[in-house]
């Protein structure tokens, strides 16, 4: 076989007289560097897995495209569960017998109501707008004790890289346990205790006295983006996946398009039908 | 209803309380709404609520539009196309809002015949609300609907005043809340994850699961287009979505009910456990008004069929419904089951307690309720039990219940804080009120930050 990593190549050899010299052949078997140092002799396959491991690896940055790809993918199945099925948007219909002053009372009374009834903002721009106004100024409306704006820039790093700080108890940042689940034994150093009630014979941990407890219940409301629960700690096991045409568990991987089936009955009905190599 | 161009003046003179509160749990699917009144004794019980679909519908096969109560007296439920005002739990559409109300209102059939300027409001809202947001709820409620007083609130901390589920604790008396509760709202738009005390909320500590009623419905629509194409069918899906998911009790339960559903492999047939697997008769909406379930007939194979039903001899879609039914449920525990990188239930329950101090974990641990449309799902409870208990330390008590009625709990919270005068007096803000201090003041007045 060609591709082999042996060649023939004919070395320097002496034959130095001995008594007994056996006929040999005139070669040797000489290793030499692999296909992958030899792009020469790499006729490509189309088979996407062997050319993964056949061209020196993948570069970090194909690995970032394939797990960039696979996410929007996720990301675009997530979108669609969240969808409301409202494609046709369905029209109010008027009220039969409607008042004389019908326009007012379909549009609204007060500027400030029209102003709101025809506005066509979905949830995701009023969303991002508090994101930008917060950004902008620092603090949300109505708040009234605010951080200072220029104190800290906004932080870059999305939510669930962020680390927990310490000295936030009653701040807007959320502070999820990152530490993964911990026995809730292990104290945490975050408010200071009131021992002296609350303390009983099976050493509960003290109640905190009424002005944390006021803190507490003063702090402001988190954003919309902060309240959500952040994602698990790393060390969990792979998220499980199961198969695309029976919803057994997965157990092999299409080449083509990286689905997972469990049997062979189940992998043939993929490939006539939803592999992605009907539409691609 | 002939009104004027300008919203009417209230016939009650300044500082007196309108005697009938209305009480509005208002949802992404459904609102629960219904009156209670501080004047009378008469205590609240669930049939004073109605549930109302906060949806307007349009029937392709009979042209009609239905808005909020009328979708009960559709005929057909097939390829109904839904517009919900409300997205994940705020009302951004007022347009479609307000039809939905005063239809509501109206006294016609199915109404609630309110007036609203003679009502006090009770409106309940999810929390970390964009600001922008709740102040168009309270301009529209004054504005456009003319209530007289009105008091804008989590959902979840009406729940506080709700009789508590726990057959332990002294059943509260009407007007006081509990002190202590952890509420798992496991609504329509996603699951919120509440801690109250003294009925309000700790806002540091609230966490949202995106998972909800709708991604489960969702989900199992994409399941069973696998074999029958129902993706426009939000209704009929919805309704086997009720009748036949429960959820696993443990993850080694999951593995083995995921075993006797599967079909097995080109060697290795297998028998489907027809205890699990069931057939799922679609109505038709001429002679099968509901849909029914029945065990697995193992005639049937392909998963779908359009079949002549011996007993009546008419033609019946069936579907087969296998490890659906519990797979879909798992998204609650597992998002990571459809790559959704949050942690299940259990894991955002016990965020929110860890970002608690440590004296009170144990308080909230121990006083968990579930409220909302998923929490109907049976085995959902055992499951988070079940859950809780093993990811805690092995002292600490762990207590979780489910209200009575998950759909109406946090009406009749509110039904029951409605009865004490002198929370109305408290919390209520009346329109004169808003006019003269503005919206700024009436926001913080509800985020409980100005007494009276």
């Amino acid at each position: 076989m060609a591709t082999g990593p042996l060649r023939f190549r004919t070395p320097h050899i002496e034959e130095l007289p001995t008594a007994q010299s056996r006929q040999s052949a005139g070669f040797a078997w000489v290793p030499v560097s692999g296909a992958q140092d030899d792009p020469a002799k790499n006729w490509g396959t189309t088979n996407r897995k062997r050319q993964r491991q056949s061209t020196g690896g993948q570069t970090d940055q194909q690995k970032e495209a394939v797990s960039a790809r696979q996410q929007r993918e996720v990301e675009r199945r997530i979108k669609d569960l969240n969808s409301d099925n409202s494609k046709e948007t369905v029209e109010i219909p008027k009220k039969p017998g409607q008042q004389p002053s019908g326009g007012a009372f379909k549009i609204g009374k007060t500027s400030g109501t029209k102003k709101i009834m025809s506005s066509g903002k979905s949830l995701q721009h009023h969303l991002e707008d508090e994101q930008a106004e917060i950004d902008r100024t620092g603090r949300r409306e109505g708040e009234v004790d605010a951080p200072a704006p220029n104190a800290q820039r906004a932080s870059k790093t999305p939510l669930h890289r962020r680390k927990p700080r310490e000295d936030s108890s009653a701040s807007n940042s959320p502070a999820p346990a990152v530490s993964s689940m911990p026995p809730p034994a292990i104290p945490r150093e975050v408010v200071q205790l009131d021992d002296s009630d609350g303390d009983e014979e099976s050493q509960l941990p003290g109640l905190p006295s009424a002005a944390e407890m006021e803190a507490l219940l003063n702090a402001p409301p988190l954003t919309y983006a902060q309240a959500r629960a952040s994602s698990p700690p790393p060390g969990l096991p792979p998220p499980r996946r199961f198969c695309e045409t029976c919803g057994y568990w997965g157990r092999a991987r299409c080449l083509k398009c990286g689905a997972m089936t469990c049997s062979v009955v189940c992998k043939d009905e993929h490939d006539q039908s939803k592999c992605l190599k009907m539409y691609a | 209803m002939a009104k004027p161009k300008n919203v009417p003046a209230s016939t009650l003179s300044t500082g007196d309380l309108a005697s009938r509160t209305l009480i509005l749990d208002n949802g992404a699917h459904t609102i629960k709404a219904g009156y209670s009144s501080h004047l009378d004794n008469h205590a609240p019980n669930h049939q004073d609520c109605t549930i109302i679909p906060n949806c307007i519908a349009r029937s392709t096969r009979d042209k009609r539009t239905y808005i909020g109560p009328e979708l009960t007296t559709c005929l057909d439920y097939g390829e109904l196309a839904y517009r919900r005002p409300v997205e994940k739990g705020y009302v951004v559409n007022w347009e479609g809002e307000k039809a939905i109300w005063e239809r509501s209102f109206s006294s016609e059939e199915g109404g609630l015949g309110c007036e609203p300027a003679e009502t006090n409001l009770i409106l309940t809202e999810q929390p970390n609300a964009p600001v922008t947001l709740q102040r168009w709820t309270d301009e529209m409620v004054f504005e456009e609907f003319g209530f007289g007083a009105y008091y804008r609130t989590i959902g979840a901390s009406l729940n506080a005043w709700a009789p508590s589920p726990f057959p332990s604790t002294a059943d509260s008396v009407s007007g006081l809340p509990v002190e202590c509760l952890l509420v798992v709202d496991a609504g329509y738009s996603h699951t919120t994850i509440t801690p109250l005390y003294h009925g309000r909320p700790l806002h540091s500590a609230i966490r949202r699961l995106d998972v909800g009623g709708k991604v489960l419905t969702n989900r199992l629509k994409d399941c069973i287009s696998r074999t029958f194409d129902v993706h426009r069918e939000d209704h009929i899906v919805s309704e086997i979505k009720e009748d036949v998911c429960y959820v696993s009790p443990s993850p080694s339960a999951f593995a083995a009910d995921l075993e006797r559903t599967w079909k097995g492999g080109r060697y290795d047939a297998r028998e489907l456990d027809t205890t699990v697997v069931v057939d799922y008769v679609l109505p038709d909406y001429e002679h099968i008004k509901r849909g029914y379930h029945r065990p697995h007939d193992a005639k049937i194979k392909g998963g779908r069929v359009l079949r002549v039903d011996e007993e009546t001899g008419r033609r019946e879609h069936v579907v087969t419904v296998g490890n659906e039914r519990f797979t879909v449920p798992e998204l609650l525990f597992t998002p990571s089951d459809i790559g959704m990188s949050q942690p299940g239930l259990c894991g955002v329950i016990l965020q929110s307690i860890h970002s608690l101090p440590e004296g009170l974990r144990q308080v909230f641990l121990a006083n968990i309720i579930v409220v909302g449309g998923s929490g109907l799902l049976p085995g959902f409870v055992e499951r988070l039990d079940a859950e809780l208990r093993g990811a805690v330390d092995e002292d600490l008590v762990v207590r979780v219940a489910r209200a009575e009625d998950p759909l109406k709990n946090s009406w009749l919270g509110g039904a029951r804080m409605a009865q004490d005068e002198g929370n109305l007096r408290q919390r209520l803000v009346t329109r004169a009120e808003w006019m003269e201090h503005g919206e700024g003041w009436v926001r913080r007045r509800f985020a409980g930050k100005i007494g009276r």
